[in-house]
């Protein structure tokens, strides 16, 4: 039995704003997704009474496409009966406790259990301050989806995307939101009349040095700007540039980004270490050079450019220089993000008149269409690589979709009240 | 004094030179644009074009309110004189046709006779495509319109090139009678 420490300290954060909470919706399902029972959890003390944390669970579960998700009326004991699962089909069993310590903090153990081995998976037993229940919950649901599935799953991860309302005299007002992978936990405290795009994690675990780098136009052209949401809730802007700033995305270090400028007319691909705010020029080429995004292991660099007269995906090697195309199927290819394993790029790719989400193997070239939609943009792979979000539109509205890499897998995530667009998934947090 | 040649544009200079008397003893060079060759001129149209300045700063504020309610009404006048403040381009196009460069040449003696005006260029996409990759669009865009202003002496360092990509559509229609309205830059003055 594991006991794992669970003092979260969130620096408290006091967001005005009205949340701007997504709707989900499971759109496709994996024919044979898995059977699991994940019971109401037994709760103890007068605090606990709202701790039922297990429809976390069932959401993340259900919402992965991979589990059929039964929910009993009754809560089921820690003592599970597998005959009687067994010919139920159910395969797995997940149990829990949640008891009331002090004040504020709460002991927590949850179980797992497998139907045709009869055993019990694992027991996590762990305190909880009150602030710690969601990200515990997330927690939980990757052990269950790696003891089961034996993958890593995506749960303790953050969203960022950007909403768009109107109002009733046609004035538009931009968030630039945060929050769980669930889209629960909505954090949104930049708010603007001008237009917010691209904002993307950095790569770092811990909430501390967590940042979003985005791009805003309050000052009347588009400029980078560096968010650190969970600590001093600062904002630092770039140095100002002539010209475009746009496009930024992290170096796998998190202490750099590359970014687009057009300081000197083009627009080439420059990155820019925060910390003494060197800037080095990466593309040198009179055509556009935009969208840059590093390989995971940071040697090469993705980009679309336009200098073949079309606009297609290019790969830099960083240590040699060299610059390949990537992209050969279509006549524009834009917006390429590499897979976590490295091996993928997920890209805008043009059909016929409609914007699609392509992924291309790089080593042999192959081109995958991911979806069948007429205006996709922004595509992102989830943390474990399972999953590609972007945004979609219907309806002449923005929301996001994300889909599985395989395609058999689906969920939406859209708003009553306006748009949804630049949605962007952090690597895993810190345990 | 500068020598201008106008390569593709010698005809419509030609045909336009008498009525505005714009080249003077000025010769323009334009460059051949390497766009594969296709015919991808702006287009040009009459629409109103999307108020920016609403929403964001100026960028030079003028001192003398005399001065500035002068300059507004010599722009009134330009845009009464059924010269266009919007030029529109093609599909993923940043070519300067001879009808737009006719309305940029107005653009051009305007600000030669205006020598307090400043002009802000706003480069703008249609929704198709990325969003990062129209803005790129959009400044080659306000760019191109730039060019040809700044071959006329003085104009240059007067001139701000501003992109805001497909964000600020003034056509909400998703199809090409939206879309051709959108892929715009228009003419701001200070």
């Amino acid at each position: 039995m594991k006991l794992i420490k669970l003092f979260i300290v969130f620096i408290a954060l006091s967001f005005g704003a009205a949340q701007a909470v997504l709707e989900v919706t499971v759109v496709k399902k994996d024919e044979n997704a898995f059977p699991i029972i994940v019971s109401h959890f037994e709760l103890t003390g007068k605090g606990a009474q709202d701790k039922d944390i297990s429809k976390i669970i069932q959401a993340n579960l259900e919402r992965s496409g991979r589990f059929n998700v039964v929910i009993p009326d009754i809560i089921i004991s820690q003592n599970v009966d597998a005959q009687h699962w067994k010919h139920q089909n159910i395969e797995a069993v997940v149990t829990g406790n949640i008891d009331q310590q002090s004040e504020k903090i709460y002991k927590l153990s949850v179980s797992l259990f497998d139907v045709y081995s009869n055993k019990q998976l694992f027991t996590k037993t762990t305190r909880v301050h009150v602030s710690g229940f969601r990200k515990v919950a997330h927690q939980l649901s990757d052990h269950i989806y790696e003891a089961l599935l034996g993958e890593s799953g995506s749960f303790n991860t953050l969203l960022t995307y950007v909403t768009v309302t109107t109002d009733a005299k046609g004035n538009k007002e931009y968030r630039l939101n945060i929050s769980d992978s669930d889209a629960m936990n909505v954090k949104s405290r930049i708010k603007l009349k001008t237009p917010i795009l691209s904002p993307v994690w950095s790569p770092d675990r811990s909430y501390e040095h967590k940042k979003i780098a985005y791009v805003s136009f309050e000052n009347g052209r588009s400029e980078v700007f560096v968010w650190h949401p969970y600590t001093r809730r600062k904002i630092e802007k770039l140095p100002r540039f002539d010209g475009i700033a746009s496009a930024p995305s992290w170096h796998p270090d998190g202490k750099s980004l590359v970014l687009t400028l057009s300081k000197d007319g083009n627009k080439d691909i420059y990155s820019y270490t925060l910390a003494d705010k060197k800037l080095t020029q990466l593309t040198h080429n009179p055509s556009i050079d935009t969208e840059a995004s590093y390989s995971p292991d940071g040697t090469q660099l993705a980009f679309t450019s336009n200098r073949s007269g079309q606009v297609q995906i290019y790969i830099k090697n960083l240590s040699t220089g060299k610059i390949n195309r990537a992209t050969f199927e279509g006549r524009y290819n834009a917006k390429a993000v590499f897979s976590p394993d490295g091996k993928s790029l997920a890209m805008v790719h043009r059909v016929d008149n409609d914007y699609r989400i392509a992924m291309l193997d790089i080593k042999t070239k192959d081109l995958s269409m991911m979806t069948n939609n007429e205006l996709d943009e922004s595509p992102y792979f989830s943390p474990n690589g399972d999953m590609i979000i972007f945004a979609t539109n219907r309806n002449n509205k923005n929301l996001l979709s994300v889909v599985s890499v395989e395609g058999n897998r689906s969920y939406e995530l859209s708003s009553q009240t306006g748009e949804v667009r630049e949605p962007n998934w952090s690597t895993y947090l810190e345990k | 004094m500068k020598k201008i040649v106008l390569l593709p544009l010698v005809a419509m200079l030609s045909a336009c030179t008498g009525a505005n008397g714009i080249l003077g003893s000025n010769t323009v060079v334009i460059e051949e644009r390497s766009n594969e060759g296709k015919a991808v001129d702006a287009i040009v149209r009459d629409e109103s074009s999307f108020n920016w300045s609403d929403l964001t700063k100026p960028f030079n504020k003028a001192s003398n309110t005399t001065q500035a309610s002068a300059k507004a009404q010599a722009v009134a006048e330009l845009k009464a004189s059924d010269t266009n403040f919007v030029l529109y381009f093609s599909y993923d196009g940043t070519d300067i046709g001879d009808k737009a460069t006719q309305e940029i040449i107005k653009h051009a003696n305007f600000m030669r006779d205006n020598p307090s005006v400043k002009l802000r260029l706003e480069g703008h996409a249609d929704e198709r495509g990325t969003r990062e990759y129209n803005l790129a669009l959009g400044e080659n865009r306000a760019l191109s319109v730039k060019e040809v202003l700044g071959l006329y002496e003085g104009l240059d360092g007067r001139i701000e090139v501003i992109s805001f990509g497909e964000e600020t559509p003034i056509a909400k229609a998703h199809d090409e009678s939206g879309w051709e309205k959108n892929r715009r830059v228009e003419f701001i003055y200070q």
